[in-house]
């Protein structure tokens, strides 16, 4: 494995190429797609309707919207499209070996963003099932893994790929372990002490220097601003409830990741506001019949629930199909949109840019083949701030 | 494939007799008459508007125009499909994982799985007798193929179970099946980790070899000795028995077939190769890249099992460590091959213990095959992929896998078209007896 990882290098210009003969075709600033059934997510259906593209943003949407003649009008009649997916719990772009530091059990001053694999072709997969931005990063392992990186999985300039560099604190706790909880209200109370200092610091005469900056307890720092949220893997319901006690204790915004048993406990989570990201993954993971119906509970409790692949635990390309499950399971086809889309957006606080078809927001846009929600659609186009980024007709004419 | 069987139909004839002491005569065997829906039988055309008549164990007549007894129970369909149930063609259903790999040894053809099937529902708890797996049978699955793990290169011996059935035995419809072997990673990780052989592809294919020339020894020997008169008999010391190279000689007999889990081209050439050198049956399970030497398996009609189209890495693999795989696996592996003239079925390789709460992947294998359609498999293939395709890969075709006269009553009832993501299980019928009615 080592000496196929050393060979990869070589195989990235390829992969490069590859992606630049997709973009090229459509280097248009401006262009319109027009005729499909749009789910914008934020709002209702609508029929053939009108999206225009201006500079990578969606500059206007709707059934009547006035193409301005020097932008290209590209037919997509009898097609679907839908928002570029979001998903909000991913572990591509990494090494598996870069994404959990064992033996550090707490280390929220890990950064993601350091690790960032660009030239995996995981990237490209995501692309062709529609998946446009990622919240992804660290592992499991540890009680605080560190800092997520959100990112687009397409485009030339990785800085403008990166929507947000770091933040997101993924924490875990598993049940089974009396300690974990602890450690990291620990932490917690201890960065709540940083702060004072530093308040104490910032307040004063600074005739003193000034307090060591502590990378770790800085991160912690912006959760308990609320700047920026925690990511909690956790499965069990108990686990659960003394996460939310322990968010009652220090205020923090929180989603649960993975939130296997949340369905058991809905209500206390729909009080606190707090989102679940959750099962299935695909139909790798198997789960119960009452597990699986635990989404539509959830929404119907008022949670926001977003779903998401944990890649590489499933593939990336698969998250839609997540979603067209738990329709399966009784979440309405609206509410199973929002949930790889506008939900995650809102939840990883990107969406006054990502996760629904608005003016204004970029033009990441996913058009398929039929409805959105049938197992045997599939996906056609995928742009990507404007730019093409997936084409199947030229991808599948390999013989 | 002829199925010698026993006790279960030592079972049968028991159970019947008690059926005739406890009900009024008659009762056990009043027909039943499934009509109304649009048939799959899995054996030629669709029927519009047929009748599924089952007579005892078995299917009596199927068609459009059966004549259904007066007394027989009707089931009205209309509206609804009927098809075989479901035969999942690779699980490690019903076994604990610790169960599954004897990584003490690379090499245990001996090793029986069925001796660590549990199908008596949880463990501790229950009422007593085999306790079918309610979710399973809401996928439509009635029988699955139940196999060692793929960590070893010659895990032993795999079974053909179904789903539901009055005992223990009586659920056993082909013991040994096959012997499985695998080719490839999953062992090399296994023992790499033990820093034991073998840990190369090379040791890998040699230890197949050796095995099955001990085999063919071991067989001479026995056939010597068997071949001598009487009297030279009581004289000399019959060769010891091995129970390893039993097994083995029945793949060299041909009355078992190997199958091999290979998913590089390169381990699937090496498992075409050892079966022509040994003149060996072969079916090859995962064959993630199958669809690149597809002339290859039709010419020799070696048949593939794949994995699930939306996980195809069956041994646990991840995608992202395996690059390598990533750049050449395809989506449209099963209707390449399909269009080619290979067999292929496409199973679960799901796990009945363990994970969450005991669920089973296999109750959405027929989701799996409705996604293949997406990339470009047709319906019919698909379906016969999760049906006919997979009985006659594991040689109960002659029992299960299409709805023809004089084949097991194993049959489904769908209250829409099977490969609709919506489409839910109704009825599940095994051996002629309603073992599901969804809530």
């Amino acid at each position: 494995m080592r000496m196929l990882r050393r060979a990869l290098p070589l195989l990235i210009p390829l992969v490069l190429l590859f992606q630049v003969e997709f973009a090229a075709p459509a280097g248009q600033s401006r262009f319109a797609l027009k005729g499909a059934t749009v789910y914008p997510a934020s709002s209702s259906r609508i029929e053939n309707a009108v999206i225009l593209v201006e500079n990578g943003k969606i500059t206007a949407f709707g059934p009547d919207v006035k193409i301005p003649s020097g932008a290209k009008i590209i037919d997509v009649s009898g097609k679907a499209i839908i928002p570029g997916l979001i998903d909000i719990h991913s572990h591509l772009g990494f090494f598996d070996s870069d994404i959990n530091e064992f033996p550090q059990p707490i280390g929220p001053e890990n950064r993601a963003l350091d690790a960032l694999y660009l030239d995996s072709p995981d990237w490209s997969e995501a692309v062709k099932g529609g998946v446009v931005t990622l919240v992804t990063g660290p592992g499991s392992g540890e009680r605080i893994g560190g800092q997520s990186v959100t990112i687009k999985t397409f485009g030339a300039d990785l800085q403008k790929r990166i929507i947000k560099e770091a933040g997101e604190v993924k924490m875990a706790i598993n049940a089974r372990n009396l300690s974990h909880v602890q450690a990291i209200r620990n932490s917690l109370l201890k960065a709540r002490e940083y702060k004072e200092t530093w308040d104490r610091y910032e307040a004063g005469d600074k005739k003193e220097p000034p307090p060591k900056r502590d990378l770790a307890l800085e991160a912690l720092v912006k959760v308990l601003n609320r700047e920026e949220r925690i990511r909690c893997h956790v499965h069990f319901a108990n686990d659960m409830l003394s996460f939310l006690k322990l968010k009652d204790e220090f205020g923090f915004e929180l989603t649960f990741e993975h939130s296997t048993e949340a369905y058991k406990i809905a209500e206390e989570i729909a009080k606190r506001g707090v989102g679940c990201v959750c099962l299935p993954l695909v139909m790798r993971i198997p789960l119960g019949e009452d597990l699986m119906r635990g989404n539509a509970v959830l929404e119907k409790a008022g949670v926001k629930i977003a779903l998401h692949t944990d890649h590489p635990v499933t593939q990336e390309k698969w998250l839609r199909l997540c979603a067209i499950l738990s329709i399966r399971y009784g979440l309405s086809e609206e509410a199973a949109l929002r949930a790889i889309t506008i939900n995650p957006a809102e939840l990883a606080m990107i969406n006054t840019r990502v996760g629904s078809i608005e003016k204004g927001k970029d033009a990441d846009l996913v058009v398929l083949n039929g409805p959105w929600q049938e197992l045997q659609s599939r996906v056609d186009l995928v742009f990507i701030d404007g730019v093409l980024a997936y084409d199947r007709s030229l991808d599948e004419s390999k013989p | 494939m002829i199925i010698k069987n026993k006790p279960f139909r030592m079972t049968w004839l028991f159970m019947a007799f008690l059926g005739a002491l406890a009900l009024p005569s008659g009762t056990a065997e009043k027909a039943i008459a499934i009509k109304g829906g649009t048939v799959l039988t899995m054996a030629g055309k669709s029927i519009p508007n047929g009748v599924v008549l089952i007579k005892g164990e078995k299917i009596q007549a199927v068609g459009s125009e059966v004549k259904i007894p007066a007394d027989a129970v009707i089931i009205e369909a209309a509206g609804k499909y009927i098809m075989p149930g479901i035969v999942d063609a690779m699980t490690y259903f019903g076994v604990r994982p610790f169960d599954l790999n004897d990584l003490t040894n690379p090499v245990t053809p001996q090793n029986r799985i069925i001796q660590a099937y549990y199908p008596f529902g949880k463990f501790m708890q229950g009422k007593g007798g085999v306790e079918p797996d309610k979710e399973l049978l809401g996928g439509g699955v009635t029988t699955v193929y139940i196999a060692p793990g793929d960590r070893q290169v010659i895990g032993g011996q795999g079974a053909v179970v179904k789903t539901s059935g009055r005992d223990f035995d009586s659920l056993i419809l082909r013991e040994p099946a096959a012997i499985d072997m695998a080719i490839g990673d999953p062992p090399k990780a296994a023992f790499g980790e033990a820093q034991k052989s073998p840990v190369t592809r090379m040791s890998i294919a040699a230890l197949i070899r050796k095995s099955l020339i001990d085999a063919q020894e071991y067989d001479r020997a026995q056939k010597a000795y068997d071949s001598k008169a009487e009297e030279e008999k009581k004289k000399t010391p019959r060769p010891s028995r091995d129970l390893n190279m039993e097994a083995l000689v029945k793949l060299l007999h041909r009355e078992i077939p190997a199958r091999v889990e290979a998913d590089l081209v390169d381990d699937l050439r090496t498992a075409i190769r050892i079966a022509e050198e040994f003149q060996i049956d072969l079916i090859i399970d995962s064959g993630l890249t199958a669809y690149l030497v597809k002339d290859l398996l039709a010419a020799k009609k070696i048949p593939v099992v794949l994995g699930p189209t939306s996980h195809p890495f069956v041994s646990g693999g991840e995608v992202s460590s395996t690059p390598e795989l990533l750049r050449v696996m395809d989506e449209h592996n099963a209707a390449i091959l399909s269009k080619a003239g290979v067999k292929v079925a496409i199973a679960s390789y799901g796990f009945g213990f363990g994970g969450f709460g005991d669920a089973v992947q296999g109750k959405w294998l027929l989701l799996e095959a409705g996604l293949a359609t997406g990339f470009d498999l047709p319906d019919e293939e698909a379906l016969k992929a999760v049906t006919i395709n997979a009985a006659q890969i594991l040689g109960v075709a002659d029992r299960v896998g299409s709805l023809e006269p004089g084949k097991d009553a194993d049959v489904i009832i769908l209250d829409g078209y099977p490969l609709n993501v919506k489409t839910w299980v109704e009825k599940v019928f095994i051996n002629g007896e309603a073992v599901y009615s969804k809530k």
